[in-house]
């Protein structure tokens, strides 16, 4: 007999997630047939947006979320420059990327450690207060002297994080919501002092990846083998690429790329278009290329079910993240599992602290940090890159020289998708078919899946209204 | 493994030297954190993105954040953190509200629009439910970020949600404090908990109900970039120079926060923090102020009407 379970809230990610698990016996295990995710917070960003002055939206478009606010702040500025026919200085480039790379770590962090490790430790006699209680005991949990130590390294990974950021805030001037972004480059100077405080803290965290994290993310691995094989999700992954290495962006740290069923693709961004049949919002907003996007919110659409809608490359969903990320650059080959997206993102941190000491290298103290632009009256451009948890687009539109059309697609937009126009589910809704569930009031097994994919719902609720003018 | 609590007050003991705490307001503290149980906080998210909570996770200056999760407060519902979901979240929520006392934080704005399901705070609970049903039993209400605060850019035009912050949502307060900021500095939210427990009372607040501590000082009058040269004031004519960078568009004319003494991302204990926006080349937005965003942008035009206060 099918039973239906909703958890609201998903907790543990960041902004409003509502997951709702129909829960069967197949052979003899009661498990998930079927998953939905929904979307249950919308702010209307890009409505705020039309009519800005466009040099404005790396600043606003930053604040669509707090954990991400460095890639957005960015692919506006790419989107910017694209749109004024300018690139970034050497300085100012290298400046973004440790910055960007400064917060990927303090995300990466905080997920497997804030995030995801309560979903697998027995925190009893450790941590026996709220927000630690009340909690979920599993019979599968870690306990002993292994969670002792995983709760201690739980613990010391509040200050990792921080100092994450402080590093970032270096040249950042604050984070979360930086400062210097801007435009054609980074407005903070390079200095001798300011190099050595940003190495001395990379060192920092680049032994904390290496003796702490990397060994706890290989730990989990082993002691919850099952976890290699569930929560695998459609197999299809995608990567917009990110950490420009030239000054145009054609060398690139992770490249862009597609893996079909395992197969490496040619990537055109070309081919992204949003649907909304399971949305709310209205038919006419649906099946469009996002620099020509649309979206007019209606939550009353019968059948809609999220605020989120379903990004497709083609007719098909895709998973976007660090496992794409470095399984798309040959970094990562063990496989497609909700362990495995935990494991590509410790191993992807250790890899971007190591690039970031070069990047430091290159830094040189008084040579420029931003190239001038001006405003064009009418124009368009894009910004693609990477948040932590994927790849990230920016597409905007001028007119009479203030923004006329801004639209992003985040990558939980593409994780936490609802289904689309043919029905396919999108790949979390994907990846929680099969997940054994034996208790219905202790769903464990269902966040420990949903947690591998770091949804950012703030992220992935946006709308704009094309050319329409804002009175203010 | 447990952090003693002696190192919270240690910290505070730090800051008490340096002024920060008087030695009564110390004597408080330790009062409060010797005492049965620990004081309670519900904090809610709303039309927002979190950033508020990531930067008190940066908490350093006054207290760790660690520290204050482990030894000194139960935060008994935050989503980001706490282990449960779903129903057994939802139920620590409303058991946490039963009992009177407590610290509610407000983060994000509130929608009001399409009767309130802009925004839920969980199952078919909209976030503005959640809040009306969780403030009469709170001892003292923050609103955390410009978002909670005034509506934010949550609220910015046309405010397409109808998005109001908690004073505009609930009427005059005398338990309301906001905090604003985008996001709020983690010693802000951090001192006024810490002048909330040691004196059971809102700290002095200006007009727009924040703490004079931190809001109370124009941010122009104290940036270095003013003279950066030999005294004299210079301006900078281009991003990424140096002087100060009001005809780029900086708003800290209008803007009242410690921001360019205190700044953000703290080394440690103590200590302040290791840059801030307008010492990054970035101008001021005015972040902090009633008006953010419309009233402050275009960010990086020269504003006409620098000496207005909002």
């Amino acid at each position: 007999m099918p039973t239906t379970l909703t958890i609201d809230p998903v907790t543990r990610i960041e902004g409003h997630l509502e997951i709702q698990v129909t829960v069967d016996t197949v052979g003899g295990q009661q498990q998930v047939t079927e998953a939905r995710c929904a979307g249950t917070m919308f702010r209307g960003f890009e409505i705020v947006l039309a009519g800005r002055d466009p040099r404005d939206a790396a600043l606003y478009t930053q604040r669509i979320c707090g954990v991400c606010p460095v890639s957005h702040a960015l692919a506006a500025c790419l989107a910017l420059e694209d749109a004024f026919g300018i690139v970034a200085p050497d300085n100012g480039r290298n400046l973004r990327n440790l910055v960007l790379g400064a917060n990927y770590i303090q995300s990466h962090v905080l997920h497997f450690y804030h995030l995801s490790l309560p979903d697998f430790i027995d925190t009893t006699g450790l941590l026996d207060a709220s927000p630690w209680t009340p909690r979920y005991v599993r019979p599968d949990l870690i306990g002993g002297a292994a969670a002792a130590t995983l709760v201690q390294h739980y613990v010391s990974a509040f200050t990792a994080r921080r100092k994450a950021h402080q590093m970032g805030a270096i040249f950042a001037g604050k984070l979360p919501c930086v400062g210097s972004f801007v435009a054609g480059g980074c407005t903070q100077q390079v200095s001798a002092e300011n190099v050595a405080a940003f190495r001395t803290l990379l060192n920092e965290l680049r032994a904390f990846i290496q003796n702490v994290y990397l060994p706890d993310a290989n730990l989990l691995a082993t002691a919850f083998p099952a976890y290699s094989q569930l929560g695998q999700g459609g197999g299809n992954l995608l990567t917009f690429g990110a950490f420009d290495l030239n000054a145009g962006g054609t060398s690139k740290l992770f490249a862009r790329g597609r893996r079909v069923n395992g197969t490496p693709a040619a990537t055109d961004p070309q081919q992204i278009t949003e649907q909304v049949a399971r949305s709310w919002y209205t038919p006419a907003s649906g099946n469009r290329h996002p620099s020509v996007g649309l979206t007019e919110p209606d939550r009353d659409r019968p059948d809609g079910y999220s605020w989120l809608k379903a990004p497709r490359y083609g007719t098909t969903p895709y998973e976007l993240g660090p496992l794409a990320r470095m399984t798309v650059n040959g970094e990562y080959t063990r496989g497609i599992s909700a362990m495995d997206r935990i494991l590509a993102r410790a191993q992807e941190a250790m890899k971007l602290a190591n690039a970031m000491n070069g990047w430091l290298d290159e830094l040189v103290p008084g040579a420029p940090v931003v190239q001038p632009g001006s405003v064009p009256q009418t124009t368009a451009g894009v910004g693609l890159t990477e948040a932590p948890r994927g790849g990230l687009g920016h597409w905007l539109s001028i007119e009479d020289g203030v923004i006329s059309r801004y639209q992003v697609i985040t990558p939980t937009n593409w994780n936490a998708s609802p289904r689309d126009d043919a029905g396919v589910p999108g790949p979390i809704e994907a990846a929680l078919v099969g997940v054994p569930l034996d208790d219905l009031s202790q769903p464990s097994e269902v966040l420990r899946v949903v947690h591998s994919f770091d949804p950012c719902l703030a992220c992935a609720v946006h709308a704009v209204r094309p050319g329409r003018q804002v009175s203010r | 493994m447990r952090i003693t609590r002696r190192d919270f007050l240690k910290a505070a003991a730090a800051a008490a030297v340096a002024g920060r705490l008087t030695p009564s307001a110390l004597a408080a503290l330790g009062r409060t954190l010797r005492g049965e149980g620990h004081p309670r906080v519900i904090w809610l998210q709303g039309a927002g993105c979190d950033g508020c909570a990531v930067s008190f996770l940066n908490s350093v200056h006054f207290a760790t954040v660690d520290d204050l999760l482990v030894n000194t407060l139960d935060v008994e519902f935050q989503s980001n953190l706490m282990a449960a979901a779903g129903d057994l979240a939802v139920s620590a929520a409303q058991a946490a509200a039963a009992q009177p006392g407590y610290i509610l934080i407000i983060e994000g704005a509130i929608p009001t629009g399409s009767a309130g399901r802009y925004c839920m705070a969980w199952s078919n609970t909209t976030m503005e439910a959640a809040v009306q049903t969780t403030a009469p039993n709170a001892a003292f209400i923050l609103a955390v970020g410009s978002c909670a605060a005034y509506g934010g850019v949550t609220a910015g035009a046309p405010n397409p949600t109808q998005a109001q912050g908690v004073g505009q949502l609930l009427g005059a307060d005398a338990r309301l404090v906001n905090l604003p900021g985008c996001p709020c500095h983690p010693d802000w939210l951090v001192g006024t908990v810490t002048y909330l427990l040691t004196n059971n009372r809102v700290p002095p607040l200006d007009a727009h109900r924040r703490p004079l501590s931190y809001f109370g000082v124009r941010v122009h009058d104290r940036c270095y970039r003013r003279h950066q040269q030999c005294g004299q004031p210079t301006f900078a004519t281009e991003l990424g120079s140096d002087g100060c960078l009001e005809h780029l568009g900086c708003k800290g004319k209008k803007t009242y926060s410690d921001c360019p003494m205190r700044k953000w991302n703290s080394r440690g204990p103590g200590e302040y923090g290791v840059n801030w926006c307008v010492g990054s080349g970035g101008p001021c937005l005015g972040c902090v102020q009633p008006t953010f965003p419309d009233g402050m942008s275009p960010f990086f035009v020269y504003s006409a009407r620098p000496e207005a206060k909002d």
